[in-house]
Formats: C-alpha cells, sequence, structure tokens
C-alpha cells in the first residue's frame, strides 16, 4: 500500500490532536474570558471537540485503509459522519449569539440546525455509500443520496459560511484598533477554514483534492491556535503587542503640570 | 414630556464623548438637549421653559440661560425672538444633523464594543 495513504493519516491524526488541544486549551483558560463571552466560548469549544472527533475516526479509516481492512474503513466513515453532521450547530450559536447577544433565540436557531444534521445523517445511513475506492493518497466514500448532499450543502455549510462572512464584513467595515480586528477576524478566517475545506474533504472524489483540503483543515486548526495565542514575534510584526502597564515606573516626585524637556522644544 | 427626546440615551451618549475626552458640543448633555429641543421645534418657537423641561435635570435655569445666550446665539445657531422665546437657525440645523451623526457614531460603536465583549 502507497505511503500517501500514511500521510493522510497523520494529517487527520494531526488535525484531531491539535483540535482537541486547542478545545483543552480554550476550556482550561476559559475564567479569563467575560461572562458574556462564555456562552460564545462553550460554543466554540464544543466545535473544536466535534472537528476533533470528526477526524479521529478518519485517522483510523486512512490507517485501515492503508491494511486494507475495508469494513473498519466503512465502520469508521459512518461513525465520523455523526460528529460531522452537527459542526454546524455550535458554529451557528457561536456566530449567532455574537452578533444578537441573546443565548434564547441563537439555541433555537442552532436547533434548527440539529434537524438539518439529523435529516442528513438519516439520508446518509439509510441511503448508505459507494466504496471504499482506495487511490495512492486515500481512500474514498461516495454517499448515495443527492437529497442528502444537498441538505450538507445548503444547511449544513452554505448558511454558517455565509454567516461568517457577513461577520467578518462587519468587523472589516468598523475602524478598530489592529490588536481587536487580529483577536475577532481570525479566530473567524480560521473557522471558515477549518469549516469550508471539511466540506470539501467530505464530498470530493478525487483524492489530491481531498489531501489537500485536510491540509488546508490543519492550516485552519493553526490559524485558530494563532488567534488566541499569538507568538511575541508575531505580534510585534504585526503591531498588535500588548504593553503591561507596570513596564513603565512613574517616578513619585513627577506632576503632571510639569514640562518634560522633549515637550518643551516641541512647543515652540 | 415629549417622545421624541430620549434623554437618557442623550445622556449615555454625551458620557461616551466625555469618556473620549471630548467634553463640549456633543459630549455637553446640555448642549445636546438644547439642540434637540430646538431642531424639534423647526419652525415654530422653542420657550425657554420646554427647553428646561428636558434640562433641569442636569443643570440650573441659569447655566441654561447661560448657554443660550454664550453658544446658540452668540455662534448663531439659534435666534431670541421674543423674551424666552427662540427659533434654531440653518447654521442650528446643521449642527442638529451633526449631534443625529454623533448619536449614530455611538450606537455603532457601541454594538460593535458588545460583539467584540462576546467574542471569546
Amino acid at each position: 500500500m502507497s505511503t500517501g495513504i500514511l500521510l493522510n493519516a497523520t494529517i487527520c491524526f494531526a488535525i484531531a490532536l491539535s483540535s482537541f488541544a486547542f478545545a483543552w486549551v480554550l476550556a482550561r483558560d476559559g475564567k479569563e474570558h467575560n461572562e458574556k463571552s462564555k456562552p460564545a466560548l462553550w460554543s466554540l469549544i464544543v466545535l473544536w471537540i466535534l472537528v476533533g472527533l470528526t477526524y479521529l475516526p478518519t485517522t483510523v479509516r486512512m490507517i485501515a485503509a492503508y491494511m486494507g481492512n475495508q469494513q473498519l474503513d466503512l465502520f469508521m466513515y459512518y461513525i465520523a459522519a455523526v460528529p460531522f453532521s452537527f459542526v454546524a450547530v455550535p458554529l451557528v450559536f457561536f456566530i449567532l449569539y455574537v452578533i444578537i447577544g441573546d443565548q434564547k433565540i441563537s439555541g433555537v436557531i442552532s436547533a434548527l440546525f440539529v434537524l438539518f444534521g439529523a435529516a442528513y445523517l438519516a439520508l446518509f445511513f439509510s441511503s448508505g455509500v459507494i466504496g471504499p475506492t482506495i487511490t495512492p493518497l486515500t481512500s474514498l466514500f461516495t454517499i448515495n443520496s443527492d437529497i442528502a448532499i444537498n441538505i450538507y450543502l445548503i444547511g449544513l455549510f452554505v448558511i454558517p459560511t455565509a454567516m461568517i462572512i457577513g461577520l467578518l464584513f462587519l468587523i472589516f467595515l468598523q475602524r478598530m484598533p489592529k490588536r481587536l480586528r487580529y483577536r475577532t477576524a481570525l479566530p473567524l478566517v480560521a473557522i471558515s477554514f477549518v469549516f469550508d475545506f471539511m466540506l470539501t474533504d467530505m464530498i470530493t472524489l478525487d483524492d489530491a483534492m481531498q489531501l489537500a483540503a485536510r491540509i488546508f483543515v490543519l492550516i485552519g486548526t493553526v490559524q485558530a491556535f494563532l488567534a488566541y495565542f499569538p507568538p511575541l514575534t508575531l505580534q510585534e510584526k504585526l503591531g498588535i503587542q500588548k504593553y503591561e502597564y507596570n513596564l513603565y515606573e512613574k517616578e513619585e516626585d513627577t506632576e503632571f503640570d510639569e514640562y518634560d524637556e522633549e515637550e518643551a522644544d516641541i512647543n515652540v | 414630556m415629549s417622545d421624541d427626546i430620549d434623554v437618557r440615551l442623550e445622556q449615555q451618549v454625551a458620557e461616551f464623548y466625555q469618556s473620549l475626552g471630548i467634553h463640549q458640543g456633543p459630549g455637553d448633555i446640555q448642549y445636546r438637549l438644547i439642540l434637540k429641543v430646538l431642531s424639534k421645534n423647526e419652525g415654530k418657537i422653542t420657550e425657554f421653559s420646554e427647553i428646561r423641561e428636558y434640562t433641569d435635570m442636569f443643570a440650573d435655569k441659569g447655566s441654561i440661560g447661560s448657554k443660550m445666550k454664550t453658544i446658540f446665539q452668540l455662534e448663531g445657531l439659534a435666534e431670541k425672538v421674543k423674551r424666552g422665546g427662540y427659533t434654531i437657525t440653518d447654521k442650528g440645523i446643521t449642527a442638529s444633523n451633526f449631534l443625529k451623526d454623533t448619536t449614530a457614531f455611538y450606537k455603532k460603536n457601541k454594538r460593535m464594543g458588545e460583539i467584540i465583549e462576546r467574542m471569546p
């Protein structure tokens, strides 16, 4: 069997691992966030857990494909479909809650996406899949239901993606400090990356495209990490560094109305 | 009191601008309320007592009278047409439009601030 599948398995494992790690770090640092952002934070944690739960069975699936175990491959494909179908739910809640700030309305609307996910799963399991087709890079399945794919495309992806784009526009149209812009836009771009390339991953029939989509999902996960925990060098380069106030120690006997030498030079 | 002028909102907007270091004009609650009352009565005479209905909770009669004289009349935003009666001028309407923009900016900024606050 080809080492391409092993590479694919490694990428899937990296996605699963980094998603779980990210969810864990977000949950661990939950106390640092304010009360108003808590519902959005937990929906984000659930989202990353679902991404991890989708790619963990996919890793096993790739290993099964490498070893030629088609039964396990198919079984893991079915398992991965379950968390995948509900990825849109926390995402919709997240976007709506951030925009409108009403937990109830956001909850009700995201519950609609549970129905979309359930409908997709029902059609998916009842119609079954065709495959697997083992290629040098991956193992592919074809969903044997056009309606399922339509529900999946429109309900689970087009609407949430449109919501992300809407929120991004809202942010980009505002003049705001660089740091805030980075802090709000990058997580959305990262989620959008992960979400949209997961779609490509699931419906594509081209092995190279699937592998590329998974690489982009991994990039999206890394982006999300960078959005929340930007390294110092990146902060310096982008000019988003947050300076601590205690870096500057004020002399006790300095009075506010005293002129600095510099100021005196400027005020000619 | 008329429903047209939301005193609470005007106070919040003024406080917002004060927090930005703008203590006069849009950051002055008295200025905001006087201009609001004057523009509400565009084409009619605004009685001083009507202005005081809104401003009494923030300032005494003397300081409102002084503001009417030193800012509104002196800068040509309002004209005194009789004892205790004023009309808004074209310049005053321009100032009033600017005030509306400051309220819109405050609302936009507040909405965005809330969105950012909800972002984890």
